[in-house]
Parts: structure tokens; sequence; C-alpha cells
């Protein structure tokens, strides 16, 4: 394959992040794009986007899309991808992949079967530090890894400042269980979880307890321990409570303990990021990482990583935490 | 000269809050003797802030303030708390998240959604800005108008409390439209919508940093209240343009008398210093200069 024609599905926040990125893929042509909202499709138009719909349908019909990402709400995730696959692009997701394990094991197998790539947007993989942690652990430079605690607390979807100089409004679909598919554990704990996943493989047993702060149907404190086979014990917390934000991984091994901040930069990284994207300098950005992998594995026929059975397997876990918090509610 | 008044809450239960208000109220001279049916009570649901954060008024703040007015005008009076919808808030969740409607539920008031009810379209100009506010019909009927303000810096106008404040009664959601002319914004729903009584919840108060502060503020002077609460925060009232503004415009004294514990206040108050002001406007000018992502 040489270069990538690429269709984006979905211009929300993320949706653009991805759009903006792509314009410096190299071996990227962005073909297409769909949204609803006329707004976002004039964004994508200002950038020299020619083909605009409203309608994802006319992006896969183009034959010559190879390749699609969806950012699409939660809700959205499982039909989008199964056309998709039915009419045979590859596909980048945004996490999480689906809203349970079903819909998990629908796309997956929907790709499977068509012999066509499918990878999840799990972007902390991507993440300079994260990467250096795996390293670390795989170079036994913690020893073994005993305890692990991650944490990923902030205010989630009703995020005061998420269009960085005012409030935005919040999609009604967050607000409704069903559509979402879960609150904080599903929205942040997924990034976490995926991590460990893919630090410490397979877990063994799994214990955890979610809470209502703000009287919603759907979570937003969850704390969740992990016991992997062959690893550490591991909590993850999670929240959409706080108008604060965090984000760190704490290792503890029989030879160095060590906690990582992986939080949201600030104002002067932010100034710095800019200057580094105005002079082309993508290199440290995971969400542009994450892209470039993609589109690589794409070129090389390579499988790429998070994978579909990554996204799986972390719903998996997810789903058997929801069940031990929900017997906890139900007793 | 308006009274403004500021007394200290140590412990925050029931009866010690209570207590606090009532002598917040008895300090400014507040007159229960008036004859009220119909009491609209405003607080701060300015978006989905936990109360704990300083950001909105704790219901529970207000279920007290309830108690009081009752006790004090008669059981049978009507008690509507009110907020309306913001360009990114919306009541139906709010009034639900920060525990609104249990309060409502609890105290057997009606707690109501502005945007969803009956409203008169006025044309109003402040400082030569013309403006249309979507007044309800509500407040052309209560008798009695408390607005219950959080004591807070806010960017673009520098400080929101009781005047800032009553911008949620202007039933239109896309309040965002006024932000070009914000000050005048605030003072214009001020002048059509006139504010009895402030019951400032500075319990706890979102500073430099949110603290567990005690204070009950009040005075029937939303002009007074916010000069008061201006400087208390380390403002020079006359550089908030809504409340100078506010002045000349009538609806209020910059001169007050402080009664209660003002020096507490002013030695414990989270003000923000001089390099967080820098950072402060540093981090807008960034913010609007350079591009998201």
């Amino acid at each position: 394959m040489n270069k990538i024609n690429l269709g984006i599905i979905g211009l929300g926040n993320q949706g653009k992040i991805h759009l903006r990125n792509c314009m410096h893929l190299e071996n990227v042509i962005v073909k297409g794009v769909a949204d609803i909202s006329k707004k976002n499709l004039d964004f994508a138009m200002k950038l020299g986007i020619k083909n605009a719909y409203t309608n994802y349908e006319d992006i896969l019909k183009d034959e010559q899309i190879n390749a699609v990402i969806i950012s699409l709400p939660n809700f959205l995730h499982l039909e989008a991808s199964l056309k998709a696959a039915e009419a045979g692009k590859h596909v980048f997701i945004e996490k999480p992949m689906g809203r349970n394990v079903e819909e998990c094991r629908e796309i997956l197998s929907a790709f499977q079967k068509n012999n066509l790539k499918l990878m999840v947007g799990y972007g902390l993989r991507f993440h300079p530090v994260v990467k250096r942690i795996r390293e670390k652990i795989m170079d036994g430079f913690f020893g073994e890894v005993q305890i692990v605690e991650s944490t990923y607390v902030s205010s989630g979807p009703f995020s005061p400042k998420s269009n960085r100089v005012g409030p935005v409004p919040v999609p009604s679909w967050w607000f409704d269980k069903k559509l979402a598919g879960g609150g904080s554990f599903l929205d942040l704990g997924s990034h976490m979880i995926d991590l460990l996943l893919w630090f410490f493989g397979e877990v063994k047993d799994v214990e955890s307890y979610i809470y209502y702060t703000f009287n919603l149907e759907i979570e937003d404190v969850a704390t969740c321990v992990l016991k992997f086979k062959k690893g550490p014990l591991a909590i993850v917390n999670t929240g959409w409570f706080s108008k604060d934000f965090t984000r760190s991984i704490q290792i503890c091994g029989t030879a160095k303990n060590l906690w990582f901040n992986l939080s949201r930069s600030n104002v002067v990284k932010e100034i710095l990021k800019h200057v580094k994207k105005k002079i082309g300098w993508y290199s440290s950005d995971p969400y542009y990482l994450e892209l470039a992998h993609f589109m690589n594995c794409l070129q090389k026929d390579e499988e790429p990583n998070p994978s579909g059975e990554d996204g799986l397997r972390c719903h998996e876990v997810i789903s058997w935490a929801y069940r031990k918090a929900f017997e906890k509610i139900k007793n | 000269m308006s009274l403004v008044s500021f007394v200290r809450v140590i412990n925050h239960d029931y009866n010690s809050v209570k207590r606090g208000i009532k002598e917040s109220l008895d300090l400014i001279n507040f007159n229960f003797s008036r004859n009220v049916n119909k009491i609209v009570i405003k607080p701060n649901i300015c978006y989905y802030y936990h109360p704990s954060t300083g950001e909105v008024t704790d219901p529970w703040f207000v279920s007290v303030l309830i108690d009081v007015l009752r006790d004090n005008f008669g059981e049978c009076s009507d008690i509507y708390v009110v907020e309306s919808d913001a360009s990114a808030m919306k009541c139906k969740y709010a009034f639900k998240m920060l525990g609104y409607d249990r309060m409502a539920r609890g105290k057997n008031v009606k707690l109501i959604n502005l945007t969803e009810t009956k409203s008169r379209i006025v044309d109003i100009t402040v400082n030569n800005a013309k403006f249309e506010f979507h007044v309800p019909e509500l407040f052309y009927e209560a008798d009695l108008v408390v607005n219950v303000p959080k004591i807070k810096y806010m960017s673009y106008v520098k400080i929101t409390c009781a005047l800032k404040n009553m911008f949620g009664c202007n039933a239109f959601p896309r309040k965002y439209i006024y932000h070009k002319a914000l000050d005048e914004a605030i003072v214009g729903i001020n002048k059509l919508i006139r504010t009895n009584l402030v019951v400032g919840d500075g319990l706890i108060v979102s500073g430099r940093y949110t603290k567990r502060l005690g204070l009950i503020m009040s005075s029937e002077d939303p002009v007074a209240f916010d000069t008061a609460a201006a400087k208390l925060m380390g403002l020079n009232s006359r550089s908030v343009r809504h409340i100078t503004l506010a002045f000349e415009e009538g609806l209020g004294k910059m001169n007050y008398l402080p009664m209660g514990e003002y020096s507490y206040f002013e030695e414990n108050f989270p003000r923000w210093n001089l390099k967080d002001k820098l950072w402060k406007t540093i981090s807008s000018v960034y913010l609007k200069v350079l591009p998201e992502g």
C-alpha cells in the first residue's frame, strides 16, 4: 500500500484532534470526513478536506478509501464498525471499543472474518513516560513488581474548560447508561486497565467498588483491585468527580519504587507543545504517535497495537469489575 | 450607607448554620414583619460542580435558609428555588447531580427551571449596549427575591457574587450571546429583576484554592454586597466594572457598613496573590491566542 486514503467518521473533540494529526502524517491522505454537525464539517473544510458528509455511509461507499477512524459516541461504535468492516475498511476506533463485551466480540469477529486491521485508540500506550515505564518493567529495573497504583481522576465529560476557554455543553448520551455503556470506570478506567494488561498480562482476580457522587445512573467514582496471574496486585482509581486532573502510576517493586505523573501538562508545557507542532515536531504527542503507528501497520501489513483483541481483553476485565461492584450494591 | 453582615460559622452543622443565617439577617436589620406569600430563591448553579468545591451554592445551605425564612415568614409562604439553562449547563441534569431535586422534595419547595417557564421578552439598554432578556413571570409575582450567591473569582468579570448570580434569572438558555458585553448584561438583568435580599453561601469558598471559610454574608443591597465581597477578595471594587456600572445605574450603594467579623474573613479568604493574577492573565491570553490541539 502506498499512501493511505483515510476517512474520519465523527468530528467531536477527539475527531478534530485526529484530523489535525492526520494532516501532518506523510503517508496519509484524508479523503473525506463525516459528522452530523455542519460546524464541524466547516472546520474540516477549512483545513482543506474536500469531501465532507453528514452521513458516514458516504465515506464507506468511497472505494478509494482504505481505512477509517471512528470517533463517535460509544453507542454508535458497534454499528459504524460493523458497516466499515462490511465495506472492507481497516479501522482505528476510539476507545472504548464498544459498550460491553458482547459488542466488542461482535466487532472483533467482523474484522477477523474480513481479514481487516482493527486498532483501538488507547493513546496512553504511546505516552513517552508510559513507554519508559514498560521498558523499565521489562528490563527488571523495579525488580519484581509487587504493587501498582494507577489513578485517573478528572471532571470527565463534565469539563468546565473542555474547549479551553469556557464550558461547552455535555452531549446528553453521556448521562444515559444505555448509550454510554458505563461511567468513569469505562471511560477513564479502561485506559489504565489497558496499560496494566499491557504491562503484566492476564488477570487472575478482580475486586471493585463503584460510587455515585453526582446521583446519576452512571458511576463517577470507581476503585478496582486486579491480581495478575504472573504479576502484582494493581489498584485502579478512577473518577469524574473532580475539577482537578490527576493521571498517575505508582510502581513498587522489590528493587525500586517510583511514581510517574502522566497528568495534562501545565501552561508552559502546553505552549511548548504548540511551538513543537508549529515547527512540525510531533514526536512526543501520543495521539499523533498512535495514528502514525496505525498507518505504518497498514503500510507494512502488520498487526496494530493495541489491537481489537486487546480492546476485547480490556472490556472483559472491565465487565468483571462492574459485575463485582454491582453484586456489592445488590447485597 | 448599606449594611453588609459577616457572620462566622465554625461548625457546619444544621443548628450552627441556621443560627448563623438568622444572626446575619438580624445584623442588617432585615424586616421579617412584611407580608410575604411568594418567595423566589436564586442559588448559584453555574455548572456540574460538586458543592464541596465552593463553585456552586450548596443545596443544604439553601435548605437551612428555607427553614429560617419559614420560621420567620410562616409556613404558608410558597417557596420557589430557581435556575435557568445555560449554554453548557442544563438544569435537568444539574438539579439531580448537585442534589437540588432531593432537597426540594425534602423541603416541599418548588424547583423551577426558568427556561421552561413563561417569560416576558424585555429590551433594555445599559451603557449604550442593547439587550433582550427573557424575564420569567415568576419574578413579577414574587414578594421576596432572595439571591444566594457564592463568593468567588471569575476571569471574565473578576468576581461572581450577587450581581452576576442574577444573570442566571434570564430564562434564555444561550447565554454566551451576552458575553461580548457581560458587565452591561449583568447590570441589565439586575435592573429588570431586583434582589430584595442577598444571603451569600461562603461556608466553602473557591478563591486561590477551595477553603472551608465558614462565612455567611448578607445584605439587602446587591451592589454593597459585591463591593464588600470584592474587598474581601483583595480587589478594588472600582476595578470591577459591573459593580461601578450597577452603582451608576442606581442599583445600590458602593459605600457600606460592615457588620460582624469582617476582619477575620479579610485575613482568611484564600486570595489570589500577584503571581496568581499574573499567571491568570498569561494563561487567559494564551488560551485565546493559540488554537486547541
